[in-house]
């Protein structure tokens, strides 16, 4: 895979569309043979803790927690700002789906910089 | 549009975004190289989809056509 796609989410489930449009861009992207990263920040945090995106389904996608089994499915992963998990007292240990692990800046920064693109939501 | 064959016929009638091109892909990695898939959908998007997707993945579009309100579409596996 020549190019590389990050998206950075921002919005959980308070948002179903914007939690969901993420994982649709990533999903069609993996079908492209385009790598993908994705990248939770702010309340998207909470889409990687368990039970999360089963709360999920924005009107005319598809079911969230279909997407996320897509995405892992094609070899995603979610990097997780571990400033975000902290605040909202998520445990990475004991909360976090299967795929999700914590990251901090420098991390999403040579992310973002080693990208074709880098997509924020 | 001449009469078309396929190895293989995919039925996407009624998914969303971006279902069609997940299951085409699938469906497309499934073939041999050379062999073709007849992928049917009903979301308006699809015909844009598929011709961005077999651009991008370099698999060949080898014909569409609307019947009523179903999108078909053959894809010849390229690789």
């Amino acid at each position: 895979m020549a190019e590389k796609l990050v998206i950075m989410c921002t919005h959980g489930p308070e948002s179903p569309e914007r939690a969901t449009i993420p994982f649709v861009l990533a999903t069609a992207a993996q079908a492209s043979d385009v790598e993908v990263v994705m990248g939770f920040q702010a309340e998207g945090v909470v889409l990687a803790t368990k039970g999360a995106a089963e709360r999920v389904a924005a009107p005319s996608f598809p079911p969230l927690k279909d997407l996320v089994a897509a995405y892992f499915e094609a070899g995603g992963a979610m990097l997780v700002c571990g400033p975000c998990v902290q605040s909202r007292k998520i445990d990475p240990v004991k909360d976090f789906i299967a795929g999700a692990s914590v990251v901090n800046a420098a991390r999403f920064v040579k992310e973002c910089t080693e990208a074709t693109n880098v997509l924020v939501y | 549009m001449a009469e078309m064959t396929a190895d293989q016929v995919l039925d996407c009638s009624g998914l969303p975004c971006p279902m069609p091109i997940l299951k085409t892909r699938k469906a497309v990695d499934a073939l041999k190289v050379g062999q073709v898939l007849k992928m049917i959908a009903t979301d308006p998007g699809a015909p844009g989809d598929i011709v961005a997707w077999t651009e991008k993945t370099r698999h060949a579009l080898l014909a569409s056509e609307r019947e009523g309100d179903k999108y078909v579409f053959y894809i010849r596996r390229q690789k």
